[in-house]
């Protein structure tokens, strides 16, 4: 188990490392001169005309909540997916309850115009 | 020599040789997708520096070093200089899981070729990919400008909404194999690659995959026409060279998952096991480069339609039917 | 051994939640945040659960984490405005800095003393074959229950979105 580990964790400092050593050449070898145009935000060569921040739509929030109850579906399939031959017709019906339940969800969302983008 | 150094410089070794060959290639697909569309575009590519451009990577590299690295004015320094580095840990990260090979017998140990053969290896895989928003994300965010924080919004979203299609494709391989891990899942495909037991799931697999590479056609996130550059639009020298590097890591990393979960690994005939792994990974690659060279861009609306009402029911259908036939065939 | 590093690791994950609710930054805040559900996720593994301890970074660092991001995307805030605020930038990285190496150090620890290394697999150590096997054997109506729990949410979301998209469109017509 220390074998199987370990390695992950080395490559995790090298790949820090190089992340690191990167930058910091770069720093090192690269000219340093800033000045208040270079600084400025870029926005085609123009002057600034508004702050970055703006509205976004909310369907980008409602696609991030969908995204939060599926990815948890998905979550639960996995364990099932890896015991399914042990599980046969039980585990089966056990998940396609589940499934079915949040397939309803799904298709309500679809149908009320949720997944709608114009 | 004691038993535990001789294993812990194996290890070494091992990774560090993993590391220069994932960058060499990385630095060279650039220079291989440059010249290929180059061709598709009647255009020689590349051809300059040494003979035929192949000392190109070279020069991207010290050009790079060479370009002035700055912060700017009213961004999030903390997390601008988070946000690469973050890019390419990530991206790096995922190959500890890929077996790309037999296992080798080197001064009587046995060497598995493969980083570390984890038990839950097809989650790791799916954490870090889920993790990968984060480098694109805070990037957009800290950067302060429009066109990142357009870039990071439309890729967040983009991203996650492939990433459920991507890990319900692989349910019915976790199915078939039995196993979360790889070298496990490369074993139970000795006799038909699961490409060919369940193809829809090999296409849902493979369209995901490119939508999560965030290229052509699923390249909004950086769509250089409308975004500038999207969400690394403010960032220059090594930081960008960060991003840009992790891309193409994760693009040979989506390879390798593509060739693991449904190509068969390093299975094959009458060649070496990790002669056949990268044949196949190289030509997954070559694919992305011909999507790319082909394919014009989706509308926004045309990508998240497909990914929710196309890719995402299909994939629940696969899942459905694999268990019913699985179970039928079993009695 | 195994208590000392439980003690650091829900140490690390206090004081990274600390940070996260101090932080004046939202996004610095997520930062912290999936700090302390990291550290929480090497406690599931340290105490025998390896399939919880991936649900714990895939489920609430790549996915609720996410939702944060993009709810704090949409609150409009400048990032250098908060910046100014704070103290130089070598102390701003000094916590997460610190916290980091506690994570990596207990890791490299706990892997010293793996509870599966000894014994070929201790009986309280969870594959997660075994784990799946009870999920859906014995608490098969707790995953039935998750499931209604989760199209509850889905539903509630999606109305939240809709009334507020709804008031927004007279404004946005004027």
């Amino acid at each position: 188990m220390l074998e199987n580990y370990l390695p992950i964790l080395v490559l995790v400092g090298i790949a820090f490392a190089f992340a690191v050593a990167v930058v910091i050449l770069s720093r090192l070898v690269g000219p340093n001169k800033p000045n208040d145009i270079k600084l400025a935000p870029y926005e085609c060569g123009m002057p600034l005309l508004s702050s970055a921040r703006d509205r976004f739509s909310i369907k980008f929030y409602i696609v991030a909540v969908t995204f939060i109850v599926f990815d948890i579906e998905v979550a639960f399939l996995y364990p099932w997916a890896v015991v399914f031959k042990q599980l046969g017709w039980y585990g089966a019906v056990t998940m396609g309850i589940f499934l079915f339940v949040l397939i309803v969800g799904f298709v309500y969302e679809w149908k009320k115009g949720a997944l709608e983008w114009e | 020599m004691p038993e535990w150094l001789i294993i812990g410089l194996l290890i070494v070794a091992k990774l560090g040789l993993i590391f220069m060959v994932l960058l060499t290639l990385a630095a060279y697909l650039v220079l291989a997708e440059r010249k290929i569309l180059g061709r598709m575009q009647l255009r020689p590519g590349p051809n300059r520096v040494g003979p035929f451009g192949l000392m190109q990577p070279l020069a991207d590299v010290i050009k790079l070093l060479t370009k002035e690295d700055f912060i700017p004015a009213r961004a999030d320094k903390w997390l601008f200089i988070l946000a690469p580095g973050l890019a390419a840990v990530t991206a790096l990260l995922t190959f500890a899981v890929v077996p790309f090979g037999p296992p080798l017998t080197l001064f009587g140990h046995q060497v598995p070729l493969v980083v570390c053969d984890l038990n839950i290896g097809v989650l790791f895989f799916l954490g870090l990919s889920s993790l990968a928003v984060y480098g694109m994300t805070l990037g957009g965010w800290a950067s302060n400008s429009k066109y990142s924080l357009m870039g990071a919004i439309r890729g967040l979203s983009q991203l996650i909404s492939y990433e459920l299609s991507m890990g319900l494709a692989l349910v019915p391989v976790v199915m078939l194999a039995r196993s979360f891990s790889l070298t496990d899942i490369v074993m139970a495909q000795a006799d038909v690659p699961f490409a060919l037991v369940n193809p829809l799931a090999f296409l849902i697999f493979l369209i995901s995959a490119v939508a999560e590479s965030k290229r052509i056609p699923f390249d909004l996130p950086e769509a250089e026409n409308e975004l500038v550059g999207g969400f690394h639009t403010e960032y220059s020298g090594m930081r960008f060279g960060l991003f840009f590097v992790g891309e193409y890591i994760n693009l040979i990393i989506l390879g390798s998952m593509l060739t693991v979960f449904f190509l068969g690994g390093w299975m094959g005939p009458f060649l070496p096991g990790v002669v056949w792994f990268s044949i196949k990974v190289l030509f997954v690659c070559f694919f992305f480069i011909w999507v790319r060279g082909t394919m014009p861009r989706l509308r926004y609306d045309q990508l998240m339609h497909f990914g929710w009402k196309i890719l995402l029911p299909l994939s629940l259908l696969n899942v459905l039917l694999t268990g019913a036939l699985l179970l039928w065939r079993q009695g | 051994m195994a208590t000392w590093i439980f003690y650091i690791l829900g140490a690390v994950a206090v004081v990274a939640t600390a940070m996260a609710v101090t932080r004046r930054n939202p996004v610095h805040s997520v930062i912290y945040l999936v700090n302390s559900f990291f550290a929480l996720a090497m406690i599931f593994y340290l105490l025998g659960a390896p399939l919880v301890a991936a649900w714990e970074v895939i489920i609430y660092a790549g996915a609720i984490m996410v939702l944060f991001l993009f709810i704090i995307m949409m609150l409009e805030l400048s990032p250098g405005e908060e910046a100014d605020r704070q103290g130089p930038g070598a102390l701003q990285w000094l916590p997460v800095l610190l916290l980091g190496a506690a994570l990596l150090t207990c890791t490299l620890l706990l892997l010293q003393l793996d509870p599966a290394a000894g014994q070929a697999v201790p009986n309280w150590y969870a594959s997660p074959r075994d784990f799946g096997y009870v999920l859906f054997h014995e608490y098969a109506l707790a995953v039935e229950i998750v499931s209604f729990q989760l199209l509850f949410a889905a539903v509630g979301a999606f109305y939240v979105g809709r009334a507020a998209s709804r008031e927004k469109q007279p404004g946005g017509q004027q």
